[in-house]
């Protein structure tokens, strides 16, 4: 199984992937999944804690905010890596999208603070500015003498309960405001629910939250960008993503499948079996090369090239996986119906990242939408 | 138990009212459309209770045995309006699968001690088949079950068990003999206590986390040769034969029903009835499932007439299970960014289950003969094709 080419000229993408394989077997990530999915948090303390130490959290953070300033090839290749190991801790959500939200940041003390708990683990920062419906949905904001008070809902925020700070979306007489709010603040309510990759997604709800004037981070048509931009790199993270957990389930079928014997064969020997294998092989052939082509759009193409490539990436790459598992499911006959078989776990991980940041078909609407536009 | 009458005589539409209102009146609201696809025996025991005191329990048994006595297309009513009126599973090994194997091969005194017990509900079977070694092909079996004096010994272990840790009688698939060229032969069914010692189970968690199938353990476990049903290495005839027309409820449209009635909610409350892209998978959906159902009536049709059903039979499984999926699929997709979460969504008109409608619709491609099975079955018994394993 390939999985994402890039260029690698001075070898630096595989020592990445060496350096997740390496971690994998420290922190295995079914295990972890598992017991975080058993004590009901939404975030293994000691995964994150390594990931901060490897230096995963800040990848792609600019260098003047202590980031390692790398691009979306290593984020990509970071992410590959940690599909195919089921690590699922949200890196997504609290490195690529927070990060990306604070790095366009008007320069200031909160940015740095949070760029710098950010990496070193020591901040949680989960962005929230989700509707109901998953797409952007900004709560209330009004000036007061005291700051800027915030109320209303919104939905689908990863690592609510461990979060230290909120990035959230608000909007004041029409114009969007990012700000960061800390976790601990009055008015200020969480409901969690278990996600199907052993998780929790959470509700917050505002109430009169007041926050300093310097929460601000961004403003206006530069807070819809930077929110633009952040989403876009979360996506093409979760697809690298997917691209991993396909390609490692495939590796596994093809290894259960060659084990498992059957009316006095592997299974694997069987044409309706091989051409099976085949399907899923191709599907997650198209899905890299769909994904590896996004990453290179990210420095090579032009606005509208770059986010079309993105939408493509993470709707092949969300359909591969989710097709790719549910027929290793299959072939693993009723072991794959088990809780402790991993497959099982792979394929739980894909439906619930293909449901994350727009399915499939919402991304391919999108992608025919701006390319019509702009014909 | 209450007096019974001569089902059969009587219009399927004169039966389905009857059956209808009675169920209506009797079987509790609070069991009605349950979540769970397998509740165990304490969940539903009031219901299998009353159904045993009205003497409609096991609905093909002969009344002489305190069954319904039903044919096959009187069955059919039966379990149609069962799941219209969201009857829940009821452990129905005993019933289904035990029950009819007796009345047909067991002894008088197998028949007397059983089949009481059955309707009673102190015997709670389940269905010893697959090993970890013999799935698709069942036939590679290899728990052993070694003559001695009056006795049986078996060793070895039964895997994917459904309802094995809530069952307290096993029906087992054992080699007493083996015959290389034949594997088929060889192969006795037998009938075992799971409190006598050496017996021992371990459920398995499945896909949604559920202790649902099982692994049960047999070191030495002593059977009285009594219990066996048949001739001894005679089994695997037995065991096929058993099936008979029952097999076209692998393949009856009430899952996929189900779930595309939960779509159905789900889309309204989602507003994906305004969304032409929906709209039309859903109809796509929908009109499978209309046809599905009158290719099930094809086969049902068969049954009435007094015929019996011939391995095309299968079909209906496959698209069947398949439907399931896609439905459950379909769900997911209007769930968008909800599809993610694991208990079940809410709407104004209830909650749907869509993630737990999803992750069972995973199973019935593999049990019960895969899909692929199924259609090497088809291919061999339907089109004549050589056999490919
Ligand atoms: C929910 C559930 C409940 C069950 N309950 C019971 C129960 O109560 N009692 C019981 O005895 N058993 C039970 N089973 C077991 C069931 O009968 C087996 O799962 C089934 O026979 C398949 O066997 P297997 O799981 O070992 O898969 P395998 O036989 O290992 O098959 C694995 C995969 O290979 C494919 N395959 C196998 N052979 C071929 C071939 N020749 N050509 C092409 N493809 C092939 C299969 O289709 C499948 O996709 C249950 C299973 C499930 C999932």
């Amino acid at each position: 199984m390939t999985g994402l080419i890039l260029n690698d000229d001075d070898g630096d993408l595989a020592l990445l992937r060496d350096s997740v394989a390496g971690f994998a077997q420290r922190h295995d990530g079914p295990a972890t999944l598992r017991a975080r999915r058993a004590s009901g948090d939404d975030l293994d303390r000691a995964s994150w804690a390594a990931m901060a130490e490897a230096g995963w959290l800040g990848v792609m953070l600019p260098e003047e905010l202590g980031g390692a300033g790398l691009g979306h090839a290593e984020q990509s290749i970071l992410c590959e890596a940690l599909g195919q190991a089921l690590i699922t801790e949200p890196l997504a959500q609290l490195s690529v999208l927070s990060g990306a939200l604070i790095a366009a940041a008007e320069p200031g003390a909160e940015p740095q603070r949070l760029a710098e708990g950010l990496m070193s683990g020591a901040a949680i920062v989960a962005p929230a500015w989700q509707g109901a419906d998953g797409s952007t949905g900004p709560i209330v904001a009004r000036s007061t003498p005291n700051g800027i008070t915030l109320s209303g809902r919104i939905s689908y925020v990863s690592a609510a309960k461990s979060a230290t700070d909120f990035l959230v979306l608000a909007e004041e007489n029409g114009q969007a405001l990012l700000l960061s709010v800390p976790a601990i603040s009055n008015g200020l309510k969480v409901a969690a629910h278990a996600t199907l990759d052993g998780s929790q997604l959470a509700t917050l709800t505002l109430e009169q939250v007041t926050v300093p004037t310097q929460a601000v981070l961004s403003r206006a048509d530069a807070a819809n960008a930077a929110l633009e931009q952040a989403i876009a790199a979360a996506r093409l993270a979760i697809s690298a993503e997917l691209v991993g957990i396909g390609t490692r389930a495939i590796e596994d079928t093809i290894a259960y499948t060659k084990e498992r014997v059957q009316f006095g064969r592997p299974i694997a020997g069987f044409q309706v079996v091989q051409h099976r294998l085949v399907d899923m092989w191709a599907d997650a052939e198209f899905a890299a090369a769909s994904v590896s082509h996004a990453v290179e759009m990210q420095d090579e193409g032009e606005s509208l090239e770059r986010d079309l490539a993105v939408l493509a990436a993470k709707a092949r790459a969300g359909d591969a996986a989710v097709t790719i598992t549910r027929r290793a499911l299959h072939l693993y006959g009723a072991m794959g119906f088990t809780d402790d078989c991993d497959i099982g776990l792979y394929m739980k991980r894909a439906v619930a990242l293909n449901a994350t940041l727009g399915q499939p078909e919402t991304l391919r609407l999108q992608f025919v939408a701006r390319e019509r536009a702009a014909a | 138990m209450s007096e019974q009458q001569d089902w059969n005589a009587l219009s399927d539409d004169q039966f389905r009212a009857v059956f209808r209102s009675w169920v209506e009146a009797n079987c509790p609201t609070h069991l009605r459309f349950m979540r769970k696809q397998r509740p165990v025996f304490n969940e539903v025991s009031e219901w299998y209770h009353t159904l045993a005191d009205k003497g409609w329990l096991s609905p093909l048994w002969p009344q002489e045995y305190g069954g319904m006595g039903l044919d096959a297309g009187k069955h059919i009513v039966y379990v149609e309006e069962w799941a219209r009126l969201g009857c829940p599973r009821i452990p129905d090994h005993g019933i289904g699968l035990t029950g009819p194997l007796l009345i047909q091969y067991g002894t008088q005194a197998q028949k007397d001690f059983f089949l009481p017990r059955i309707l009673s509900g102190e015997h709670v079977w389940c269905q010893g088949y697959s090993e970890p070694n013999a799935g698709s092909d069942l036939a590679s079996l290899r728990t052993s079950a070694r003559r001695d004096g009056d006795d049986f010994i078996v060793n070895g272990q039964k895997i994917w068990t459904t309802l094995a840790h809530c069952a307290n009688w096993i029906l087992l698939l054992v080699r007493t003999s083996t015959d290389e060229t034949k594997r088929q032969k060889g192969i006795t069914v037998l009938l075992v206590d799971m409190t006598t010692a050496g017996c021992t189970v371990r459920p398995i968690p499945n896909l949604r986390n559920e202790a649902d199938f099982c692994e049960v353990f047999f070191d030495n476990v002593r059977v009285p040769a009594a219990n066996v049903v048949g001739e001894v290495d005679q089994g695997w005839a037995l065991a096929k034969a058993v099936l008979g027309h029952e097999r076209i409820f692998l393949g009856a449209p009430s899952r996929p029903e189900y779930a595309i009635k939960r779509l159905e909610r789900l889309a309204q409350d989602r507003g994906a009835f305004d969304d032409p892209g929906f709209v039309a998978r859903y109809a796509k959906l929908r009109l499978d499932l209309y046809d599905l159902s009158a290719a099930f009536e094809r086969f049902a049709r068969v049954l009435r007439a007094g015929g019996v059903l011939g391995a095309d039979v299968s079909v209906l499984k496959i698209f069947c299970s398949e439907l399931y999926q896609r439905i459950t699929e379909e769900m997911l997709t209007v769930a968008g960014e909800e599809a993610r979460l694991w208990d079940d969504l809410h709407t104004g008109e209830g909650d749907v289950d869509a993630m737990n409608l999803y992750l069972d619709s995973r199973a019935p491609t593999i049990f019960g003969g895969s899909n692929e099975i199924q259609k090497g079955v088809l291919a061999k018994g339907v089109l004549g094709l050589p056999s490919s394993f």
